[in-house]
């Protein structure tokens, strides 16, 4: 009978998964262009929203706890404006 | 004296010609009491990525202006009150 794959999954193991991404973090994508942050800007914000129109989350995004802060901002007043969607159905 | 954006999306009924009308108004008012206006950005016609009140477009625009904090408020009054005006959004920018 064949052996069934019953290993235990590699983030309990410990070992790779512990120290992958090791190194220089990844600049966020706000402050890899300069800061700077435009609500107009929807098409940049898209970015920052799922297909559904929510935002995403800091570990999907990869910001910085003060960019991801400003984007979620500026999503909703870009939303307000009816630059991005509250919702999307697709 | 600070500095803020305000943005108005004007119905989409109307022309070109009349949205520029609007605009240089509301440019006109704004001089009147005393804010300078430092950019006006005419975007046009654009979807909306909802329905707002069954339309579907609208006309954007985006003012900068120069003002005295307590000047805002008037113009919030003004353009609430304006029906021409689908909806509008005055921010600091930067913020």
């Amino acid at each position: 009978m064949p052996r069934k794959n019953k290993r235990t999954p590699r983030a309990v193991r410990g070992g790779r998964r512990e120290n992958y991404r090791r190194g220089k973090p990844k600049p966020c994508a706000v402050c890899a262009q300069g800061g700077a942050l435009d609500w107009k800007d929807a098409s940049f914000l898209r970015k920052f929203v799922s297909d559904r129109g929510k935002i995403r989350s800091r570990r999907v995004s990869g910001l910085c706890p003060r960019d991801q802060r400003r984007v979620a901002t500026a999503v909703k007043n870009a939303r307000e404006m009816a630059l991005l969607p509250y919702v999307s159905i697709r | 004296m600070r500095d803020y954006e305000i943005m108005t999306i004007h119905r989409p009924d109307l022309t070109e010609d009349e949205i520029e009308a609007k605009i240089t108004e509301l440019e006109s008012y704004l001089s009147d009491s005393g804010v300078s206006v430092t950019k006006r950005e005419l975007w046009g016609k654009r979807r909306f990525a909802y329905e707002i009140d069954h339309m579907s477009e609208g006309y954007y625009s985006v003012l900068s202006i120069h003002a005295e904090p307590g000047a805002v408020d008037s113009i919030d009054r003004r353009l609430s009150l304006a029906d021409e005006v689908v909806r509008h959004k005055i921010v600091r920018p930067g913020e």
